[in-house]
């Protein structure tokens, strides 16, 4: 690593720190490691080189003064120059603002409360624009909250997308978080006797057990939605050129790109119904070649499909085979998103 | 004979005079005056340049001016640029500020950046409850929407020319949202989806309209994000499955939940009918409900489908047919 590179963040800290203690003179050093995210040695070291900064003529009145009792008590001294921050960086300032409405628009925060005014404030000291965040509400997103919140099992009704069925379980949940645009809960499920995560908004509803629960040594973290198993089918997808933002929405094992532009890649795959949507959106632009068992899938679950469309007479159904217009689209943020599997197990239980 | 001064004690020091001097002072003086810097020309010269680099990485309004008569350049910083200016936040506004940047994960350490200016971390970890990935092009976007500067933008593939009216987040994705010069139009970007650096025009070079929402003007249904002839699309849903419908469609579509079980549905069913403006999101929208969701009308919508599907069942797609 360059110098350059090591430099930056401590003297970032440094200017931070310097003002903080002129402002809190007296500050114990284990008070003020714990505020700036270091050791107290670390501290030491930065209080020598405080110790070092100076301006022309450098007579020893023109230096920073630190000053330390026998109880460890810091003052700092003749910083006139160094008494306030910097100021915020763009993506400084952005990033508080962005954290601070995120959290806001949770539903149940107070909107008048002290995160609202900070922000007020913030925007108006600063003269920075407002940012508006939604992350939406789901039906049963607050039961569930209350769930977690007093640690009640409860019974839910539950959409799995991943396998297209409807079932009924009882679960633990732990934690919720919003992550890629939805909400989820991630629990421990009495049914599959593993952690899972669900989709709030593809819970149909939320039953008292009247149960409580101990919360386990979970290992849920935002943004964890889906990892592969070591156990997922490992599925062979030829894509057409036009397809190739599968490759980016979901994490693929394996890309080999062909003279034509096409690409053959390799996914790994949890939920049957969950492929058979991409295959089915993707089209002509997609073909399962491996393993043998998913080659027939999105055929099949076409001609499913088409089954509906032959036993009704609504709008006539085109059974001479035209050509579909178009090709598959990118994944909108809207619509229901052939999303990797919704209910995932979390370690082996 | 003491240590060499460290690079980051050769910075502070440079900070400290530039902040500290009442004129612009040239490099000759800075070296000079400032402990750390070697003898030679080429070194001192080389040396300066990278902190300087390092200081306005930082965020350091160091400013250039001319001096003498005007054949030398001068350095400083004015305090009134470089100090953050009192926020007058109360100790719970500091500690919800604080809350904020551990419970919203936004993939950089900007957060914490600007809560050590604020005055401290965090005392302890707050459990995670939200992730909102901010793409590297949205602080451009954020600075240009401050200081209402224009700024144009590779955004799939077309170079686009926008006033910045707004930042919005819908869906767990980041739009900037403003008048798009060549279109003569609102129009949303999503900031993800942004290819390479934002340029930035001069500032204060348009005002936004008073009582702009920026988020009325995220649409996040694909849908809806075409320029196909605008439609109403008839379809029929399986009971179980109209919630989940809803909750995407959102709350401008009509229901008919009395509708009369149709023939080779496996139960009752309810009609909805919406708009589209992009056929090709709507048939992969329609889709993602497998055989639970049936397209009725308009007809030409409905073969579509139809005959998308029986390509899909001839096995005829692949990526080399």
């Amino acid at each position: 690593m360059s110098p350059r590179a090591l430099a930056g963040p401590e003297i970032q800290r440094i200017l931070a720190l310097v003002p903080w203690v002129v402002a809190h003179p007296g500050s114990s050093k284990s008070e003020i490691a714990l505020r700036f995210g270091i050791t107290v040695e670390q501290l030491e070291e930065d209080l020598a080189l405080v110790l070092m900064i100076g301006v022309p003529p450098y007579s020893p009145g023109d230096y920073l003064d630190v000053e330390e009792d026998e109880a460890g008590h810091v003052s700092i001294r003749l910083a006139e120059y160094f008494q306030r921050p910097l100021r915020l960086t763009p993506a400084e300032g952005l990033a508080l603002l962005a954290a601070g409405r995120a959290l806001l628009a949770v539903p149940g925060s107070d909107p008048g409360g002290p995160l609202a005014t900070a922000l007020t404030k913030l925007e108006e000291a600063l003269e920075l624009p407002g940012l508006v965040v939604d992350v939406g509400e789901p039906d049963r997103l607050a039961p569930i909250r209350a769930a977690v919140a007093a640690r009640e099992r409860v019974e839910i009704d539950y959409w799995s997308a991943g396998r297209d069925e409807l079932t009924t379980r009882r679960i633990d949940p732990e934690v919720v978080f919003f992550a890629t645009g939805e909400w989820y809960v991630g629990a421990y499920c009495h049914r599959a006797r593993d952690e899972r995560m669900f989709r709030v908004d593809r819970i149909r509803s939320v039953t008292p057990t009247g149960e409580t629960f101990e919360p386990g040594a979970t290992g849920f973290e935002t943004g964890d939605v889906y990892t592969p198993r070591a156990d997922d089918t490992r599925v062979i997808l030829e894509l057409a050129p036009a397809a190739a933002w599968v490759t980016e929405a979901y994490p693929t094992e394996a890309v080999t790109e062909r003279g034509d532009g096409s690409l053959e890649i390799v996914l790994a795959v949890s939920e049957q119904a969950w492929l058979e949507r991409l295959l089915l959106r993707l089209g002509p632009d997609a073909r399962a070649v491996a393993p043998s068992s998913v080659e027939r899938l999105a055929p099949d679950a076409a001609r499913r499909i088409l089954g509906r469309y032959r036993d009704t007479g609504a709008g006539g159904s085109s059974a001479d085979g035209g050509t579909a217009r178009g090709s598959s689209t990118e994944p909108g943020s809207g619509g229901p998103e052939p999303r990797r599997p919704d209910t995932r197990a979390r370690g082996r239980a | 004979m003491p240590d060499a001064p460290s690079r980051v004690e050769r910075v502070l020091n440079l900070l400290a005079l530039l902040l500290d001097t009442r004129r612009a002072l040239t490099r000759e003086e800075i070296v000079h005056d400032v402990a750390g810097y070697p003898p030679q020309i080429t070194a001192y010269r080389r040396a300066f340049e990278r902190d300087k680099e390092t200081l306005r990485g930082m965020g350091v309004p160091l400013t250039t001016e001319t001096i003498g008569d005007g054949s030398e350049l001068g350095y400083r910083v004015r305090p009134e640029d470089y100090y953050l200016p009192d926020l007058g936040l109360d100790a719970e506004e500091s500690a919800a500020l604080r809350v904020a940047v551990s419970a919203v994960s936004l993939g950089s350490h900007a957060g914490e950046g600007a809560l050590l200016k604020l005055g401290g971390l965090a005392d302890e970890a707050v459990a995670p409850i939200a992730s909102l990935p901010i793409a590297p092009a949205l602080a451009t976007l954020f600075e240009a929407f401050r200081a209402r500067a224009v700024v144009r933008f590779t955004h799939r593939d077309r170079v686009r020319t926008v006033e910045p009216w707004g930042l919005s987040s819908k869906r767990g994705h980041w739009y900037v949202v403003g008048f798009d010069r060549d279109r003569d139009a609102v129009r949303a970007f999503r900031a993800d989806r942004i290819d390479g650096d934002v340029e930035l025009g001069p500032a204060d070079a348009f005002e936004t309209p008073p009582g702009f929402r920026p988020d009325d003007h995220v649409e996040s249904r694909a849908w809806l994000l075409g320029d196909d002839a605008p439609v109403t699309v008839r379809l029929r849903i399986d009971a179980n499955h109209l919630d989940t419908m809803l909750a995407e469609v959102g709350a401008d579509a009509i229901v008919d939940e009395d509708a009369p079980d149709a023939v080779g549905t496996t139960g009752p069913g309810a009609i909805v009918e919406m708009a589209v403006t992009n056929r090709a999101a709507f048939r992969s929208f329609v889709l993602g409900f497998l055989d639970h969701a049936e397209v009725l009308e308009p007809p030409d919508i409905r073969a579509d489908v139809v005959a998308w599907l029986e390509r899909v069942a001839a096995g005829v797609g692949t990526a080399d047919s």
